[in-house]
């Protein structure tokens, strides 16, 4: 199942990459994708699939587009 | 009294006099300090219908009880005045080392009353106040004006000082310090220049009165090591606020061609990434934990200072998708001390009322270069459209006509912050009822809506988030005065800045007793917007038309269709209004102004309007 991720801001110095397309080895939640991808699990996220926000245990399914953030405030 | 210095320093620039005023315990406590302070004192001093560029406009440069004290990011200032832009009181805060020297002078506040008969600077140590010529340094941009004062004065100088938009009287000039900080969105700097001020500059030599020193310095030490470590813990210092660009882009947030789009594929070239690869040092405030200010050279090869704000509004806005150029449009708003988000939506509105036919004109989204000759257009009133520009997007969309103010991309006459809300409905509200006009400063629920609620939903719960972040970020820390980001950022605890006040002050209070000074405090700025204009309906806490129009929703993506619908927004309104006690009109109801021992300033705005 291939999906894309990309992280933002500090994760991506966590994760070790921008954005990039996984082959992954089997099904996975957001959550499990997020740990996948070696983000803390404390540390607060917000998952994105297909731009619209998933909880940690909505499944990810082949060809999404997902996005995994720190939570931010908005300046 | 402890935690205060119990005095408020009152200038007259018309016949070069001052003097220093007590105030009571009771005032401090009702209203705690920073934009509290602003708002009574204005309320009280300012006659309902003044020319906001007349001699009888004040200046107030506010403090609270833990600014200037060694914590967690505690070198903030407010600065307010009747507002130009917006017709009622206007505030803003930036860092800045007057924050502790205006402090240890022995003032929590100053005001600046009259005007100057030439170009004039303010010089305060302790007890003393002159006024200097200010000849040498008008006309010249902020960097030349800082570094002037610097070699006069000493870089340990407190320093408040405005550009050529100030002095030109441009609708959002905003105050500066430090080379790199800016406050007062809502034209305070025009203010400023309008007294023929130039810079405000502050030193003192006093202890800062405090309940249990000891404590606050142990409180205060560790504080900062904890903010330092939770920031390094998190990585936030590594693209700062412009992180947030890359994930409005990808959540149909950003705002693109004066928010026409939510997102566009050269974000990349501009995000939090590409600056921290770019970056060549890293600013700010005193006592800061998180430095925010990362800066690049720019196009000219110029140092200038980023973050989201001002790449949002200076970029995709007006589709600049090159972060030189990003950076040499922020620094010319530096230098001339325009407002770099209104800046940006003023371009936007520009290029987009170009584009639709409502006038005409040579500039066009993506060209940088006009852009430039523009902003020197801007700050200097120079030509036509330079001179319309400079009074705001809302006022150039009235001469404009055509339903130009459609899209003139304001509340209440203050450009929006970076945040394209057209599917986005708790945040488009949070503009809507921000105290001062459309400042993304005192909520921003984005990520509450997406991940706590649900985005489409126009539910009380995002109305009661708005209330709860203003009370934290409009109130508690506009108050006491301090940067939010520690808490909002990084997650350093809330309950540490009640134990701050407290060791100042010896009080024992707690958040809820922040929580009432600041519903006081929203509840007064109202008053002022009522006093102003006595016919306010709820129309004025709706956001620009366009965000409803379905011919503006984005034609892909996961939004494609979506726009705000009236009478949902209407009802999202109304679950604000509710809690916090306001009518139909949004205006606090006699009852709430009572809760909040409003009766005398209830009874003030009575006279100019009804109360319910």
């Amino acid at each position: 199942m291939k999906v894309t991720v990309k992280l933002i801001g500090p994760l991506i110095y966590e994760g070790g990459f921008s954005e990039k397309v996984l082959d992954l080895p089997g099904p996975m939640t957001a959550a499990e994708l997020s740990a996948y991808v070696k983000i803390d699990k404390k540390r607060p996220t917000i998952i994105t699939r297909n731009g619209r926000a998933v909880g940690a245990g909505d499944a990810i399914e082949d060809g999404d587009r997902v996005v995994i953030s720190h939570i931010y405030s908005g300046g | 009294m402890k935690g205060w210095t119990g005095y408020i320093l009152r200038v007259n620039l018309t016949d070069k006099t001052w003097k220093k005023e007590s105030f009571t315990e009771e005032f401090a406590q009702k209203w705690v300090g920073g934009r509290g302070f602003a708002a009574k004192i204005l309320f009280d001093e300012l006659k309902p219908g003044i020319d906001p560029l007349g001699p009888e406009n004040k200046l107030v440069v506010a403090l609270g009880p833990i600014a200037g004290i060694p914590a967690p990011n505690t070198g903030k200032v407010v600065v307010a005045a009747k507002s130009p832009l917006t017709g009622f009181y206007g505030d803003g805060n930036l860092g800045s080392n007057v924050s502790s020297q205006l402090r240890k002078a022995g003032y929590d506040a100053l005001i600046v009353e009259g005007k100057a008969d030439k170009p004039t600077y303010l010089s305060i140590e302790d007890d003393k106040v002159e006024f200097l010529d200010a000849a040498e340094m008008w006309g010249k941009g902020t960097y030349f004006g800082n570094d002037w004062i610097y070699k006069k004065h000493g870089r340990n100088a407190g320093v408040l000082n405005i550009g050529q938009a100030g002095e030109n009287k441009v609708l959002f000039a905003v105050i500066r310090s430090l080379e790199g900080r800016a406050g007062g969105r809502p034209g305070i700097g025009a203010v400023m220049g309008s007294k023929l001020l130039k810079a405000i500059v502050v030193k003192g030599t006093r202890q800062i009165p405090q309940h249990d020193p000891d404590l606050m310095r142990k409180l205060g030490i560790e504080g900062l090591k904890k903010a330092r470590e939770l920031d390094q813990a998190s990585g936030w210092s590594k693209q700062s606020t412009n992180a947030v660009l890359a994930w409005c882009n990808e959540v149909n947030g950003l705002p693109v061609q004066n928010m026409r789009k939510t997102s566009h594929p050269e974000a990349h070239k501009i995000d939090g990434e590409r600056l921290n690869d770019a970056r060549i040092a890293t600013y700010g405030c005193p006592s800061c934990t998180m430095h925010c200010g990362i800066t690049i050279h720019d196009k000219e090869g110029r140092e200038s200072e980023l973050d989201y704000e001002n790449i949002g509004m200076l970029g995709p806005n007006i589709n600049v998708f090159d972060l030189k150029q990003v950076g040499s449009l922020n620094y010319l708003c530096d230098d001339y001390g325009l407002d770099t988000i209104s800046a940006g939506a003023v371009l936007g509105f520009y290029g987009d009322a170009i584009e639709r036919g409502a006038t005409k004109g040579d500039f066009k989204f993506g060209d940088a270069e006009k852009g430039k000759t523009l902003l020197w257009d801007i700050a200097t009133r120079g030509g036509e459209a330079g001179n319309l520009l400079a009074d705001g997007a809302l006022k150039a969309a009235k001469t404009y006509g055509k339903n130009s103010a459609d899209y003139a991309m304001q509340v209440k006459g203050l450009e929006m912050a970076a945040y394209n809300c057209k599917s986005i409905p708790g945040q488009a509200l949070a503009f809507g009822v921000a105290a001062i006009g459309g400042h993304h400063r005192e909520a921003w629920i984005i990520t509450f809506e997406l991940k706590h609620s649900k985005r489409e939903s126009y539910g009380p719960e995002k109305a009661a988030k708005v209330i709860e972040l203003q009370r934290i970020r409009g109130g508690l820390f506009e108050m006491l005065v301090a940067c939010r980001f520690p808490w909002v950022e990084v997650g350093y605890e809330l309950e540490n800045y009640p134990k701050f006040f407290n060791a100042v002050t010896g009080l024992d209070w707690t958040l809820d007793n922040f929580w009432t000074a600041a519903d006081r405090a929203y509840a007064m700025i109202k008053l002022h917007y009522l006093r102003e204009f006595p016919n306010a309906t709820r129309r004025d806490d709706y956001p620009p038309a366009v965000w409803f129009d379905k011919a503006n929703a984005d034609t892909e993506g996961p939004q494609k269709g979506v726009v705000l619908e009236y009478d949902k927004y209407d009802s999202l309104l109304q679950h604000y209004y509710d809690a916090r006690g306001y009518d139909k009109r949004g205006i606090p109801t006699l009852a709430t102004l009572k809760n909040l021992g409003l009766e005398a300033e209830a009874a003030a705005a009575a006279k100019a309007a009804k109360l319910n």
